[in-house]
């Protein structure tokens, strides 16, 4: 394996490309990838940070455990209570928190590819406010369990993707005419949920909107496994659909010279990015804001031109578990994620608004 | 996918899979013993049989159980907040109860779990909504034994149940005699009008619309109807609460149509804050009731235990006793 | 979450060629859609969830005297539909203003975090303050939209100026920040979520006259400013270059149509709550009636807002009687299906 670094000073008469950024050749026989070298630092300082943070997590909390004891009971040597928190609380919430984050950056990253734009996020297509509706459908009407309120959650936003997708297809799905159709039907679907909750009991509303917020709280192994394996089938989809993802970025008609199916890949993206947020919003709840903000902070970190998955995931990520932990220790009272996510999300995209509005002309 | 990330999926599939292992491997959800093996019993509750300290001593109550279990003695160490529109019309003792006890949060779903496991309660009482309860079975049964009861459950239930297992059985045998006196009295004093009259009871919440009450088939009007036997409207069978739908002031002429029409007061006999913008409408001070005396005020310090459900059944006994006399 | 492509220019509309809209034809649908309104004012007094007659109904407004049904009309359906009046054409004209303002058809007055400054100020009126009289709150909301909307528009300044591209971006981050904040809020005050959850609904009904009128002065100069700029908005249209070539003071236009509509959108919201759709469909319909003329998209916004309004209000008082659906609620109903019916047309209605 052979590992080349091309810099701009080496002429191409070497049979190197100079792209004008520094890249990473990677070749294992007769298999190469060039991968980005800024996106790879990016991504290891990323991961870095995130395992640091994830430690500290796993160390705090309002039960006073040391940190010989955290790694003791990590290890196996604990029984009881101490166990039950450290192996059953606190780490499934870490690792469901990056898990979860990681996701949803990517979902975040496929939807403002397809759309073309920095403000497109699943939500755009209703799938929060379906869930929410299939939630509240099951808590209030039919009246049921938890993991038949997951179902009706994924069910309900499943079927508003497919109701905006079908309302939106004609000879074809523009993004223009997605946006707007999911903006209508989003609408729709907001104002039955205000209704739904209106004709609530109080508890059982306060228990819908918690839910509504997006929580980790309380997450269990059985969560992780099911939303990991979901996720590590759909996180190398989503990898291997990067690339005509980024023939699509080129427009249609130079993505079909390319010899991308564009609208079969379109749907195929959309499905991945769906699914993924399915796949969490089924574990813990609509989490807001994520898939927006981290392809946004990780393109502006990599300076890449386009969307790149890899960076969106990490940082997803790591914004993900921050947020988790500063709902929990920092917050004067425990929060859900879902509202740490949005306020620090939005803030950070406002600052960076800030500062690129003062120097763009 | 990068190497990086590839590697980064790995190292979480092999923590994750470590995590499973151990946790297999571990001790399982054993608790601490806490008191000696002897003094424990079984009670039967909505997630069936639970083993309880006979006498337990630190007690947590989460959701609706808090003020049954402070109004029947006792004392718990950690609460979920209950509003302060409720804790003020709570006897003075039982709100130093309230005060001296740890509130964890506002409601279920958001109580650190931790801070109620390094309180080391050794019993804890919940009634949430079912879902609710499902997503914290696991937590709360791995901090100490877990009595549920669901939204569903009865008044009377819960105060049996609560009493058997927090074990102030004592309190709650007086309060039950007392009750059965009270509601036998009204039955009796009341004959008449009891037979022959149609109430209403209307009510307006601090959350309300403006411009909108409620008629109220649940809550103290309940008492009424089950036990005293009054006249009351309710909600056809599987529907939902007549008091859950917000109706317009245009509606308050609609109530005409009953005899006696029973409001919401405070302690000392004026209508209660969210309620006075109805007491303060032309159509209000219109109706035949209103003008001839047949509204009465009635304070209703709770519904879902035996002492406030008492204090209601006098205050409803002074209000019935100053209706006009009917032929 | 909206996603907006805001586009800097460049004729996206239906150039009025053979298919030209005589001014006859505007005046007629004009005079059709006042009529329209008329019906539909008279209509709303008459009809609620009681059946009054409508002798006894003209009776209660003429002339002085008492009774149930007398009540009923002059205390509950006259200020209502009074508020859905003034509450209506505000909220058209503001929509208005910023589909004109950020020359995207899709744009909403809460865009710019009216609706977020609002909600925020009355959860910390009602949590913190423990206000719970409209008269309390609605002081909060008015400030909260207003400061909002300043701050937005400091964040999305350029070097040059306003842009709409970074206004909107920035109303988006300011609006989920408040968002969170006041979720944050409520779920640790459950008497505010209550009680914040019928605000959030949008509801004409049982606001007194005496919530409207301290507002209507901040509508009237709204108003007198939409008329100002109404005419460089028009010349906006085309492009922030032609504009400029045209004479067009690009910053101070701006900054005018933005505070007339954050005056009339925040003022809505304050006497009744949150209430989407109308400030997205109406201008909406509107442009496809009269074609691209700003001065006439704004008549007939002020127009066919309050018709909006007044039809879902008292759609929302028939369907279920004898409770009500909030007029908040039924407008996205009424609203969306025409949207996505708009959409789905081969020539989506462009600026």
């Amino acid at each position: 394996m052979s590992t080349g670094v091309s810099e701009r000073t080496r002429s191409t008469s070497r049979g190197r490309v100079d792209f004008g950024r520094g890249v990473l050749t990677v070749r294992r026989g007769r298999v190469a990838v060039r991968l980005d070298l800024r996106s790879v630092v990016v991504c290891l300082v990323l991961a870095l940070v995130t395992a640091a943070l994830a430690v500290l997590a796993l160390m705090t909390g309002s039960y006073g455990l040391g940190p010989g004891q955290v790694v003791s009971a990590l290890a196996g040597g604990q029984t009881g209570l101490v166990h039950e928190i450290v192996v059953e609380w606190r780490l499934p919430r870490v690792v469901a928190a990056v898990m979860f984050g990681a996701a949803l950056g990517v979902s975040g990253a496929i939807f403002q590819s397809i759309l073309r734009n920095p403000l497109a996020d699943p939500g755009v297509i209703g799938f929060a406010q379906g869930s929410y509706t299939g939630a509240l459908v099951v808590l209030l009407v039919v009246g049921g369990t938890f993991w038949k309120l997951v179902g009706g959650a994924v069910l309900g936003g499943m079927a508003t993707a497919v109701a905006v997708y079908l309302l939106a297809y004609r000879r074809g799905v523009q993004g223009f005419r997605l946006i707007i159709v999911g903006i209508g039907v989003s609408a729709v679907l907001d104002s039955l949920n205000v209704w739904l909750i209106l004709k609530a009991d109080l508890e059982q509303a306060l228990a819908a909107a918690a839910w509504r917020a997006g929580s980790l709280n309380g997450v269990s192994w059985t969560q992780v496994a099911v939303g990991g394996a979901c996720a590590l089938v759909l996180l190398p989809a989503a990898g291997l659909s990067s690339r005509p993802m980024r023939q699509l970025e080129l427009g249609d008609d130079a993505a079909a010279a390319q010899g991308v199916r564009v609208s079969w890949a379109r749907l195929g993206l959309v499905l991945v990015g769906v699914a993924l947020t399915a796949t969490v919003t089924a574990a813990s709840g609509p989490i807001a804001f994520l898939s927006l903000v981290a392809p946004q902070i990780a393109r502006r970190l990599a300076r890449t031109t386009g969307i790149t998955l890899a960076p969106a995931a990490f940082v997803g990520a790591l914004l993900c578990l921050s947020a988790d932990y500063l709902a929990q220790h920092v917050a004067p009272t425990p929060l859900p994620v879902g509202i740490i996510t949005v306020v620090l999300g939005g803030g950070y995209l406002g600052w960076l608004l800030f500062t690129e509005a003062r120097r763009r002309l | 996918m990068t190497l990086l990330a590839r590697r980064g999926a790995a190292l979480a599939a092999a923590l994750m899979s470590t995590a499973l292992v151990l946790t297999a491997c571990g001790g399982g959800t054993a608790q601490e013993p806490a008191a000696p093996a002897a003094a424990t019993r079984t009670v039967q509750a909505g997630n069936g049989a639970v083993v309880v300290p006979a006498a337990p001593q630190r007690v947590a109550t989460i959701g609706n159980t808090t003020l049954p279990f402070i109004d029947l003695g006792g004392k718990p160490i950690a609460v979920t907040a209950e509003s302060d529109s409720d804790v003020a019309r709570l006897p003075a003792e039982q709100q130093a109860t309230y005060s001296s006890a740890t509130i964890l949060a506002s409601s279920a779903d958001e109580v650190d779990m931790e801070q109620l496991a390094g309180l080391k309660p050794d019993l804890i009482l919940v009634q949430v909504p079912e879902s609710e309860f499902e997503s914290l079975k696991a937590q709360l049964t791995a901090i100490a034994p877990t009595v549920y009861y669901s939204l569903d459950a009865e008044w009377k239930e819960l105060a049996d149940g609560v009493a058997d297992a927090g074990n102030v059985t004592g309190a709650l045998s007086e309060q039950k005699a007392e009750f059965e006196q009270l509601r036998t009295a009204l039955q009796q004093k009341y004959r008449t009008i009891i037979d022959g009259t149609t109430f209403v009871d209307v009510t307006r919440y601090s959350s309300s619309d403006p411009g909108t009450f409620a008629i109220a088939d649940i809550g103290c009007s309940e008492i009424a109807r089950d036990e005293v036997g009054l006249n009351l409207p309710q909600a056809a069978e599987g529907a939902d609460p007549l008091a859950w739908t917000a109706l317009p002031f245009e509606q308050i002429g609609e109530l005409s149509k009953y005899d006696v029409i029973t409001y919401p007061v405070d302690a000392v006999g004026k209508p209660t804050e969210p309620f006075v913008p109805v007491v303060e409408t032309n159509t209000w001070k219109a109706l035949p009731e209103v003008t001839s005396g047949n509204a009465v005020g009635v304070f209703c310090p709770g519904n879902n235990s035996y002492g406030s459900v008492i204090r209601y059944l006098e205050s409803l006994d002074g209000a019935l006793a100053t209706l006009p006399a009917r032929g | 979450m909206t996603a907006l492509s805001v586009r800097r220019g460049g004729p996206g509309s239906e150039v009025p060629g053979p298919r030209r809209r005589l001014p006859g034809v505007r005046l007629l649908g004009l005079v059709v859609a006042l009529v329209a309104l008329a019906v539909l004012l008279v209509l709303s007094v008459m009809v609620g969830s009681t059946a009054i007659a409508p002798s006894v109904v003209w009776d209660a407004l003429v002339r002085s005297g008492s009774g149930i049904d007398w009540f009923a009309v002059r205390d509950y359906r006259l200020p209502r539909t009074v508020v859905g009046l003034v509450v209506g054409v505000a909220l058209g004209l503001s929509g208005a203003l910023i589909q004109a303002l950020t020359r995207n058809p899709l744009a909403d007055p809460g865009l710019l975090g009216v609706h977020a400054g609002a909600s925020f100020a009355v959860t910390v009126a009602v949590g913190l303050f423990g206000v719970r009289e409209v008269h309390g709150y609605l002081w909060f909301a008015f400030a909260g939209a207003l400061v909002v909307t300043l701050m937005v528009l400091a964040l999305g300044s350029t070097r040059q100026g306003s842009s709409p591209v970074f206004m909107v971006l920035a109303g988006l981050c300011v609006g989920a920040v408040l968002g969170g904040a006041r979720d944050a809020l409520q779920l640790t005050d459950p008497a505010a979520f209550d009680m914040l959850r019928t605000w959030s609904a949008g509801s004409t009904a049982g606001r007194p006259l005496e919530v409207v009128w301290p507002v209507l002065p901040f509508f009237a100069v709204a108003l007198v400013l939409a008329v100002a700029v109404s005419g460089s908005l028009n010349a906006m249209a085309l492009g922030d270059e032609t504009a400029v070539a045209q004479g067009v003071r690009l910053l101070r236009t701006r900054v005018l149509a933005i505070l007339a509509l954050t005056l009339l959108a925040g003022g809505a919201t304050a006497i009744a709550g949150p209430i989407a759709f109308v400030g997205l469909m109406v201008p909406h319909v509107a442009r496809w009636i009269v074609g691209p003329h700003q001065r006439w998209i704004f008549v007939y916004s002020a127009v066919l807002g309050p018709a909006l309004l007044l039809a879902s209000d008292i759609l929302g008082r028939v369907v279920i009687r004898p409770g009500e659906i909030p007029v908040g609620v039924v407008t996205a109903f009424v609203g969306a299906p025409v949207l996505i019916l708009l959409a789905r047309r081969r020539k989506a209605s462009g600026l």
